[in-house]
């Protein structure tokens, strides 16, 4: 009963608020009315930061910007049309959030598709909101009736209206407040519903791991621009409001002190709640309202600025992840079930039965080959100029000492470095420029050396978002799932979070979601570590299984592992091949034996 | 086009970029040294400026108010260092976000203590003739300031013993601790030079910029545009990077408005940030 009413917090409770809010806005003074109505819609800014910072990320400076521009544009519609027509809340709204999501996709576009760095990315959203406060001082135009003056603002901006006609009046403090109250409940529970989506369950793994995340398959791009765009349509949405509301705006709508109030209502209620925004936004307002008549008043940008540094220091959760925190205590620990795991069993059946469907709807395997591949980091070279052949049917090794360029080799197959010479060859397609999704759609799977999973998320959620890649449909990502689950052996932990798992579950893990993909050429990078001897014996057969089936490549330190695979092996030395050979024709050969214990002549 | 006003064009912008370089390099040696954003920056150029300003006006010559305002300014951000920066390692948007609140706090004071508008001091009245055109001669100066500015901070990591712990701690945080380098120290020292020559440039560009609480905010923007462009290699790529903007937005605002030369800037950073997404120097050997 509880644990339900926790999961569905996020439906109920502001359903309650906001339900209360409308019953109760007809009784407030009109006053309050008016002021709170800014409460709400400095909410919904907060709101649209927390869906691209507390959601996706990336902390965007530019929340503002966008809240100003689709205010600016809203209020020059309204100026312009409402006079005649009526319903200004009709054409503001909707030309404020397309604009808004425009400028953001614009601005997101850049970012992300040229994979900006993180620091990078949040300064240039810095400077675009203040570049914007410099420019609109002086800029001055007349569109139609509106009269943007630069310094001097843009006056006469019409109220809400809802009626019809020239007629129409705007709406009174207390009417106003329930309509705002009404939109901002409906845009929230829309971005609750788009964020539980599978849109949003894409852009969570997109903040947990953005590496994992595009290694299954998905084009992060294209999310995190959607997603940045969805953010600046709300923040335009709440920008327009805002302007029929003030009546006014002029350029300190994108000034540093405004900039800096959005962060400062996420931090307040808690990031990445969607709820916390609004209640963020209501305690600082009401702090200021109450007290800020008084001597504090001018003092508020100096009281703010305290504020975020003791929030950040020290209250990092917010409020209601603070309450969220509490909560759980007294529910019983779903991670409890990651203490009674029981041993993985790989029944080679149902795996030659998932392999065999797998190869009819992704094709046949396909082979791996690279040639003269180049990769240097200044003076090292951890692939020099390596040209090898991967077909299906036996499992490939590569082993070699430390720094022999195993790891670095599988990352520039996979993408992850970029090869400065050479050309990988996926049968015949040439994937040597291609981005790392695309490698994935064209059928590679990959396990790094770390296993990678979606540490908050479940263990039936990793393999859910893995399934959902490759078959983009619910009930079938649905099936692949629970098939590779049972598999593993992990029904018990399936509502366990990744990160509660021990090391080795988490490389089986990590080995499940690659298995999801139905790759067509798998590479692992140490699989075996940190596995029992049972579980290593285990995972021999999944890989000897899985190398009937598709080109199998592993690179592994675990030489009895490697002798139990039965295949090729090859060994890397300083990035060049070094040799090749089955593990005892290696273990006779005096010049790998040279290179692993460092004696004689080939060091 | 006239030779002379071509060569007064480039001298000014010339001199442009160098303010711009003068204004940034404390940002760079703690982004570079610390992988820290201090976005209140501008604030410590401002805290700078106000300090000598003070000692101007309680007598002290302006020479000897510099060296004050350093002593001010490095004060302070090693407060600021042990209070708040130290607790928050390795979150660097969280440091920034704490640093902007912190940048507010000192601006908000600044109009508390002074006022919004302050008494500048005047520029020594020194020109010189290139053709048909006079220049004034401090900011032309400027370009050698920076120079001397430059070359002291390299010198400084390079041939001091703090300078060899400070770049071995950020190469190599754990190694650097293993053999006796108390990190956390140098971090303090590297954030207390960093604020001390934010300090230093607020002061020597008082005749210039006259000290308003909202000064910091036009170089701080500029500042951390061309340390995120420069990338890792923060010391080198900040000069190159703040001569190249710094020096392009001036040659355009000198042909057109200040605000289509602001507007150049952000677009060549944004230009070069699509080309470099992790700044010019992500793949430069060099390490300073």
């Amino acid at each position: 009963m509880f644990e339900k009413l926790h999961s569905n917090a996020g439906l109920i409770f502001p359903l309650i608020v906001a339900g209360a809010a409308l019953a109760f806005s007809g009784a407030l003074d009109p006053y309050l009315a008016f002021v709170a109505t800014s409460w709400v819609i400095f909410g919904l800014l907060g709101l649209s930061l927390d869906v691209i910072w507390g959601r996706g990320g990336f902390l965007s400076l530019a929340q503002t910007a966008f809240y100003g521009l689709g205010g600016y544009l809203g209020a020059v519609i309204a100026i312009n049309f409402a006079p005649s027509l009526g319903l200004s809340l009709l054409w503001a709204l909707p030309s404020a959030a397309v604009f808004g999501a425009l400028i953001a996709a614009a601005l997101g576009y850049l970012i992300f598709f040229s994979r900006m760095g993180e620091l990078q990315s949040t300064i240039l959203s810095y400077t675009f909101t203040l570049l914007l406060w410099s420019v609109t001082q002086t800029f001055k135009i007349d569109i139609g009736a509106a009269v943007i003056g630069g310094d001097n603002g843009l006056s006469n901006i019409p109220g809400i209206i809802l009626g019809v006609g020239e007629e129409a009046k705007k709406l009174k403090p207390n009417a106003a407040f329930a309509c705002v109250v009404f939109i901002s409940a409906v845009v929230y529970f829309f971005t609750r519903w788009l964020m539980r989506s599978n849109f949003g369950k894409i852009v969570d793994c997109i903040r947990i791991d953005i590496e994992k995340t595009e290694l299954l398959g998905y084009d992060i791009r294209k999310f995190q621009v959607l997603n940045f765009a969805y953010s600046g349509a709300v923040a335009g949405l709440a920008g327009a409001l805002f302007a029929l509301w003030a009546n006014y705006l002029n350029p300190s709508i994108f000034s540093v002190q405004e900039a800096l109030l959005v962060p400062i209502y996420v931090l307040v209620g808690g990031l990445g709640t969607l709820a916390g925004p609004f209640l963020g936004a209501l305690i600082i307002g009401a702090l200021s309202f109450w007290l800020g008549g008084g001597a504090a008043g001018g003092q508020t940008t100096l009281i703010l600025g305290a504020v975020l540094i003791l929030l950040v220091m020290f209250l990092h959760n917010g409020f209601l992840g603070a309450l969220d925190n509490l909560w759980k205590r007294y529910l019983p620990d779903p991670n409890d079930a990651a203490r009674d795991a029981g041993a993985v069993k790989i029944d080679t059946e149902v795996l030659d039965q998932i392999l065999s469907e797998a190869a009819e709807q992704a094709g046949p395997a396909k082979n791996l080959s690279t040639d003269e591949a180049f990769k240097s980091f200044g003076g090292v070279i951890p692939v020099n100029k390596v040209s090898r052949e991967f077909k299906p049917g036996k499992p490939y090794s590569l082993i070699g000492p430390n720094g022999a360029g195993k790891s670095s080799f599988l990352k520039t197959c996979v993408g992850i470095y970029r090869p400065e010479g050479g050309t990988i060859l996926l049968d015949n397609d040439d994937i040597t420029r291609a981005q790392i999704f695309d490698r994935v759609h064209k059928g590679m799977g990959v396990k790094n050396q770390k296993p990678q999973v979606f540490g908050e998320n479940t263990v039936f959620e990793n393999l859910w978002i893995a399934a959902f890649a490759r078959t983009k449909d619910r009930a079938a990502a649905d099936e692949t799932a629970t098939r590779i689950l049972n598999m593993l052996g992990m029904e018990a932990q399936k509502a366990v979070q990744a990160s509660a798992l021990s090391h080795g579950q988490q490389q089986w893990l990590d080995i499940g979601m690659v298995l999801c993909l139905a790759p067509r050429v798998v590479l692992l990078d140490e699989p075996a570590a940190g596995m029992t001897n049972e579980e290593t014996r285990e995972l021999s057969l999944l890989v000897r299984t899985l190398a009937k089936h598709t080109t199998v490549v592993v690179v592994e330190h675990d030489m009895e592992f490697v002798r139990t695979l039965e295949g090729h092996v090859t060994v890397l030395h300083q990035g060049n091949l070094f040799a090749e050979g089955d593990i005892d024709t290696l273990r006779a050969n005096d010049a790998v034996l040279d290179i692993y214990l460092g004696r004689g002549e080939h060091v | 086009m006239e030779l002379d006003f071509l060569a007064t064009v480039l001298l000014s912008s010339l001199s442009s970029a160098s303010i711009l370089l003068i204004a940034t390099l404390g940002l760079a040696v703690v982004y570079g040294l610390m992988g820290v954003i201090n976005l209140a920056h501008g604030e410590f150029l401002m805290v700078g400026a106000y300090s000598a300003l003070t000692a101007t006006q309680i007598g002290l010559p302006y020479p000897l108010a510099i060296p004050f305002a350093v002593a001010m300014t490095m004060l302070i951000g090693a407060t600021v260092e042990l209070l708040i920066i130290r607790k928050l390692y390795g979150r660097i948007f969280d440091t920034m976000l704490a640093t902007w609140g912190l940048g507010m706090v000192f601006n908000q004071a600044a109009v508390l203590i002074f006022g919004t508008v302050s008494p500048g001091i005047g520029m020594p009245q020194w020109n010189f003739q290139i053709g048909d055109y006079s220049l004034a001669f401090y900011p032309i100066a400027m370009i050698f300031v920076a120079a001397v500015m430059l070359a002291f901070v390299y010198f400084l990591m390079t041939h001091t013993v703090y300078g060899m712990k400070a770049r071995a701690s950020i190469q190599e945080p754990q190694m650097a601790q293993a053999i006796g380098i108390d990190s956390s120290r140098v971090n303090t020292m590297t954030f207390a030079i960093g604020c001390g020559l934010a300090g230093f440039a607020g002061a020597i560009l008082l005749p210039i910029i006259p000290a308003t609480p909202s000064m910091g905010l036009f170089f701080a923007v500029k500042g951390f545009l061309t340390v995120v462009v420069a990338g890792p290699v923060a010391l080198t790529g900040s000069a190159i990077t703040a001569l190249g903007l710094g020096g392009g937005a001036s040659v355009t605002a000198s042909f057109m408005t200040s605000v289509v030369g602001d507007v150049f800037f952000f677009l060549m950073t944004a230009l070069l940030l699509w080309l470099y997404p992790l700044g010019i120097s992500a793949n430069w050997r060099r390490k300073l």
